[in-house]
């Protein structure tokens, strides 16, 4: 099966086409954060290198976040109006998730950490087990203090991956047994997000376009300030 | 080629999409709106829209589909708003318009929310009388323009400070009517008396022609804003219906008077109201009274197609694709989006 995947979670956006052959063909722009005018055009060139048609395509697969937010909206908008046009499944994969899955020959514990601006990073643990990685603690939004503390008391060896862990990496380098992954990692890849999918698409790990959920984890500043002022209601 | 145009419209807060034909004949606009999730907060929030416009593009395509009764295969062009609007909003219609151009493998047209507004009055008038005078009216613009032709249009005056929708908004926030404001006055303004309170009518009551040029048809309703304010904080007896009535009363005569003066000095042969505005019923009455009045032919949008829509979207978007062709995918949304004016 032919899988579609996007990605635009982080400050980059990119996408991919593959299947069991592993991944056909890629696009991806590093620069700037006008994921919109950049993802449609990159669609359209995959389709052209991968010579193939998009009916050909089987499954749309996409990046659910967390992230920022206006960027995951192009790639997801674009996503579901993909799988509704073509009549095709999707595939969700969490951001994180994407980002530990190129670790999963590392031994050590995985802190995947992504940059959610405002000195804040969206973050989990993963291990690796086979065929993958799993994960330990579920997506939360940390400090890079209250990060590192958490990890101070765990007390292993650990792998920090993502620009947020890149970004902050003052907070972390003083910590026992740290090693950081390399720049090319650090942002969620369209290429991982294909070969990860292809293995839930052959388990029919499917959901419709109407069913899919974006992994926000903040919520809009209005909500915030209402409930603040409404006593934490 | 082109004929049966998909339009998809998120420039606020309202999720919308429709199947029109030849710019005139709806096969289905849907609606979704978000009214209630704002509401509470007396206004729009942009993160609020954006989660929702995503969260609703699916079930409103596939609404929007069915009841046209056609596939994705019968479609000939997607259209979609790109600008003026919030870009969070904006980008959710945007990117979803061209990956269904993409998978239908049809061009994708951008369409301005503006222009969108005029056509929504041609949907069921579709032969133009040219020139037309046309008044646009929403909660972000207050403008009188010269429309020459499809996409020619010359800018004759806008407003100076709030928009004429924004003007309802804080009026009726400030006589606790809720939001928002626009339907809330219209409704209690049909049990109060419009000659109950002279409010202040800017750049309206002189002859026209003593006027500078630049302000001849310009509009200002900061100065009726704090009019109203200023009266009910004097005169707290003073019935609430009465006051919304003057007050629309004083928006109203701005909006037409000038209306009449464009057309009286460009020889207009039709004048057309459009936007969120336009479904004021004061609005519509005096506007048809000044056409028939000045005996040229009214367009009016149907009271459905004056709040945002994607018909009027789809309808625009044939007109562009005739005029200038499929926009490029590389596309993307400009929340300042202006007219496309002459110079
Ligand atoms: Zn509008």
């Amino acid at each position: 099966m032919l899988i579609l995947g996007i990605e635009s979670a982080g400050s980059q956006v990119g996408c991919a086409v593959g299947g069991h052959e592993g991944v056909l063909a890629s696009a991806h722009s590093g620069r700037g954060r006008r994921h919109a005018e950049a993802l449609a055009p990159q669609i359209d060139f995959v389709r052209r290198q991968a010579g193939i048609r998009l009916s050909e395509i089987g499954a749309v697969a996409v990046d659910v976040g967390p992230g920022l937010f206006t960027g995951l909206r192009v790639g997801i908008a674009t996503a579901v109006a993909m799988a509704y046009g073509l009549g095709v499944p999707m595939i969700p994969v969490p951001s994180l998730d994407l980002m530990a899955f190129p670790a999963r020959w590392s031994g050590r514990l995985i802190v995947v950490a992504l940059d959610a601006r405002r000195g804040e990073l969206f973050t989990a643990l993963f291990r690796k087990v086979p065929g993958g990685v799993q994960r330990v603690r579920d997506a939360a939004v940390r400090t890079p203090q209250e990060l590192s503390a958490e990890i101070e008391a765990l007390d292993e060896p650990t792998l920090f991956i993502g620009d947020g862990a890149l970004r902050h990496v003052d907070s972390f380098t003083g910590l026992r047994g740290v090693e950081m992954a390399e720049q090319g990692l650090a942002n969620p890849s369209a290429r991982y997000l294909v070969q990860l999918a292809h293995a839930r698409a052959m388990r029919e790990e499917f959901v419709q376009p109407w069913e899919l959920e974006p992994v926000y984890l903040r919520l809009p500043d209005a909500q915030i300030n209402w409930s603040t002022r409404e006593g934490g209601a | 080629m082109g004929d049966l145009v998909l339009g998809i419209e998120t420039s606020c807060d309202e999720t919308a999409v429709a199947v029109v034909e030849r710019a005139t004949i709806v096969w289905s606009s849907i609606v979704s709106s978000q009214v209630e999730q704002h509401a509470v907060f007396g206004g729009v929030v942009p993160e609020i829209a954006g989660r929702a416009h995503v969260q609703e593009l699916v079930p409103v395509l596939a609404d929007a589909l069915a009841e046209a009764g056609v596939s994705g295969g019968d479609i000939d062009a997607v259209a979609a708003t790109t600008g003026p609007g919030l870009v969070g909003s904006l980008l959710v219609g945007v990117s979803a318009a061209k990956a269904l151009a993409l998978v239908w493998d049809v061009p994708f047209v951008a369409v301005n929310h503006l222009e969108a507004h005029l056509y929504a009055s041609f949907l069921e008038e579709p032969d133009l009388e040219l020139p037309l005078v046309v008044l646009l009216v929403s909660g972000g613009h207050t403008m009188l323009v010269l429309m020459e032709g499809h996409g020619r249009y010359r800018l004759l005056g806008s407003t100076l400070d709030d928009a004429a929708g924004e003007a309802f908004d804080k009026v009726a926030r400030y006589l606790g009517l809720g939001y928002p404001g626009g339907p809330a006055i219209d409704a209690l303004s049909g049990d109060g008396e419009p000659a109950a309170f002279d409010y202040p009518r800017s750049m309206v009551r002189e002859n026209p022609d003593t006027l500078p040029e630049d302000r001849r048809y310009a509009f200002s309703f900061s100065g009726l804003k704090t009019a109203v304010v200023n009266h009910v904080r004097s005169d707290p007896g003073a019935a609430t219906a009465d006051v919304a009535a003057s007050f629309q009363e004083a928006v109203v005569d701005a909006l037409v008077t000038k209306t009449r003066w464009a057309i009286e000095a460009t020889g207009a042969r039709g004048a057309c109201l459009g936007g969120g505005v336009a479904a004021n019923s004061r609005l519509r009455e005096r506007f048809l009274d000044v056409c028939t009045e000045t005996g040229v032919r009214a367009f009016l949008p149907s009271r459905a197609m004056c709040t945002d829509n994607a018909a009027m979207v789809a309808a625009a978007g044939w007109w562009r694709l005739r005029s200038d062709g499929p926009s490029p995918l590389d596309t993307g949304a400009d929340p300042n989006l202006g007219l496309p004016l002459l110079s």
